[in-house]
């Protein structure tokens, strides 16, 4: 039984890989871009022997590679995604490759496809954040007005709704908040903005969604692996979360004084009305950064309910405390 | 109103409809892409009503105008052939063809059938170069000696990158494949001061890092020099050198002028009026207060829209647009553009991209 893991040099891709290989799976396949670094993989296929790990160079963007990549094996994760960069490259990337691999994995012998999405998938702009935001939310209807990676990612749901997809083929798509726990310290954008240094805290105070990288890694084994979880899409979001002042004063006691200006909503509205503003009359020469759309959607503060997956047997391995804890011990040193 | 059509929705594409999008008499109707996704999310994102996966299908249904072109470069002439069939003026992405005999052919193509051509030189009409030309025409450097045009590049930048993570990229299908992408960039500001029109050329190449393993042995330093009756010439591709700068510098028998294409500024250097010591003591405050009021009239051009690194490509196409309207000769010569793609092959004659060269 091989297991094809795309977007596996990613930092997601690692902890994923970490995660099959500590629960005992084998026959894991790694689709990778040549001229890519591959040294976690090698460092894992060290650690778990050799054969733990087939490398199999090619591009999601070249149906000759994806075909290939494909062949003969039983499950995909896909987590293959463009996080920055032109927007027409992290279409070619992310959208163009994941119609690729719909369409060979559509054609192939593959049970199950998992599919790792994003929160930032809902439209929420005029949703009220006392609303819990559950997976029967609306797919963005004009993710054009959103950035590219949030465009990106409904595009490539919105393939997956639209394909006709064989009926043995399950269909798993999964929604993490902003991840954390990597080496590298990072400020969740959900936060607010960093510009030349400093943060701008925008919007609203109350709980992160963040999700921590071993346990969305784990979700993802559970999705691809356990015969209880059925097609169609779950919210993955650590439970007990720290609300954004809590997440902001840790990070600036344990990692870096970050100089901070917190604008409240009404304040982060006003600054985006002027960037809109400022966009319109001067062009690209004032990169539209803040529309009162996106804040609407991403700084107010949603909340998102995990009960379907959890319904389905999932629990969360790393509770919350520990995994700031961790992260914030890591960032430390 | 014009009504422009657009091929290729990459990276040079979206450049295209930005500009497009800023002229006040030309409207983009449909864009078109050989992946429909592709077409689909640029028509989104740009507010475009068409888009199509057939560029025929487009041609008949939309009747442009103007039909850009910015797809990869080996498909530039037939889509470009099949739009002047159609009746359009065309646009197109450097460079304009994979070599001098395509450029001509096309060329002709465009003069049998009486439509306009133009080529996507963005920086000869960046504002520092239009500046340039009046200092000239002014007399301010004097005649021309000797120019250098230098052009760095990012290889994990949004151009560099996807050629070093994908060995199907369409940049390796070049015949000087990294290099071959951007020397018209290079070259055309050289050719304005070379009239010659078989300059002596001395050019090399080289890989400096072999990233990516094989699949992507491609020079990526090349210095070309040329010599022409009156006027000599260096052109400099580096991938390595930082920062990644582009420039200009005209030498001439008064004065030379150096235009930086990164700062958008625009310094003459001068021989000292004082004399002696005081003569250089002078210099740095003579520079200094050179490039502050450089600096300051770039304050100007950002309030009037004029400071991004594109708007160049924006006064191309309002002139090419206006040259339709009234038809007048187009704004770049297409002398001029034939004599980039004879100097691109002779170049690439010499140091042929298959042949991986070290330094």
């Amino acid at each position: 039984m091989i297991t094809l893991v795309t977007g596996a040099t990613g930092r997601l891709g690692h902890a994923v890989l970490e995660c099959l290989l500590d629960s005992g799976t084998r026959g894991i396949r790694c689709l990778v871009r040549p001229g890519i670094a591959r040294t976690q993989l090698h460092a894992l296929q060290e650690k778990h022997g050799k054969g733990s790990i087939e490398i199999v160079h090619g591009n999601l963007t070249q149906r000759r590679d994806v075909a290939r990549a494909v062949h003969g094996v039983d499950r995909v994760i896909h987590l293959a995604a463009s996080m920055r960069g032109a927007p027409a490259d992290m279409f070619l990337n992310t959208v163009v490759g994941s119609k690729n691999l719909f369409d060979a994995v559509n054609r192939s012998q593959v049970r199950r496809i998992v599919v790792a999405s994003t929160l930032s998938v809902y439209e929420l702009h005029d949703t009220s954040p006392r609303q819990l935001i559950d997976e029967s939310a609306t797919l963005e209807r004009h993710p054009e007005w959103r950035d590219a990676y949030t465009h990106t990612k409904v595009v490539q749901e919105q393939l997956l709704h639209r394909a006709p997809l064989r009926e043995s083929l399950s269909c798993v798509v999964l929604r993490p908040g902003p991840l954390y726990g990597s080496a590298t310290p990072v400020l969740p954008a959900r936060l607010g903005l960093q510009l030349s240094g400093c943060l701008l805290q925008l919007g609203a105070t109350a709980a992160l969604p963040l999700t921590h990288l071993a346990n969305c890694a784990d979700a993802i084994r559970f999705a691809a692996f356990d015969d209880r979880i059925a097609s169609g899409a779950y919210n993955v979001v650590d439970d007990e979360l720290p609300t954004a002042n809590e997440f902001l004063a840790r990070y600036r006691a344990t990692v870096n004084r970050i100089p901070t200006l917190r604008l409240p909503l009404a304040a982060t509205l006003m600054l985006a009305r002027l960037n809109e503003r400022s966009h319109k009359r001067w062009g690209a020469q004032v990169p539209q950064i803040l529309t009162s759309y996106r804040v609407r959607n991403l700084w107010r503060g949603h909340q998102y309910a995990t009960d379907r997956l959890k319904s389905a047997g999932w629990s969360q391995p790393l509770a919350t405390r520990d995994a700031l804890n961790t992260a914030f011990s890591a960032w430390r040193t | 109103m014009l009504k422009i059509a657009l091929v290729g929705c990459g990276k040079a594409g979206e450049n295209h409809a930005r500009e497009i999008s800023m002229l006040p008499d030309a409207t983009l109707v449909a864009v078109c892409d050989v992946e429909p996704l592709m077409a689909e999310q640029f028509a989104a994102r740009f507010g475009v009503k068409g888009h199509y996966a057939e560029f025929l299908q487009m041609l008949s249904r939309e009747r442009p105008d103007v039909v850009h072109i910015a797809t990869p470069p080996q498909s530039h002439v037939p889509l470009a052939m099949a739009a002047l069939n159609a009746g359009c003026h065309v646009v197109i992405e450097k460079p304009l063809a994979l070599n001098h005999r395509a450029a001509e052919a096309l060329v002709r193509h465009a003069l049998r059938l009486q439509r306009k051509l133009t080529i996507a030189h963005s920086y000869h009409f960046d504002p520092i170069c239009r500046l340039m030309r009046e200092m000239l025409d002014d007399g301010v450097i004097g005649e021309p000696v000797h120019v250098e045009s230098f052009m760095g590049y990012a290889l994990d930048g949004n151009f560099g990158l996807p050629v070093f993570t994908d060995a199907g990229h369409w940049v390796h299908g070049l015949p000087g494949k990294l290099a071959h992408n951007v020397i018209d960039h290079l070259l055309n500001k050289v050719t304005e001061f070379l009239p010659d029109d078989r300059p002596h050329i001395s050019a090399h190449a080289w890989q400096r890092d072999l990233r990516g393993g094989d699949a992507f042995a491609m020079p990526d330093e090349m210095r070309i020099m040329l010599k022409g009756a009156r006027v000599s010439a260096y052109a400099t591709f580096s991938a390595h050198a930082r920062p990644v700068s582009h420039y200009l510098t005209v030498f001439g028998t008064r004065n030379t002028l150096h235009l930086d294409f990164v700062a958008g500024t625009l310094t003459r250097r001068s021989t000292p009026s004082l004399p002696g010591v005081f003569g250089r003591l002078s210099c740095g405050f003579d520079q200094a207060r050179k490039h502050a009021q450089s600096a300051t009239s770039n304050v100007g051009r950002f309030v009037r829209g004029e400071y991004d690194q594109m708007s160049g490509l924006r006064y191309l196409f309002a002139r090419f647009y206006e040259c339709i309207r009234e038809s007048t000769n187009p704004p770049i010569p297409y002398a001029d553009i034939l004599r980039v793609s004879a100097l691109v092959d002779e170049v690439f004659a010499q140091c042929p991209a298959q042949r991986r060269q070290t330094a």
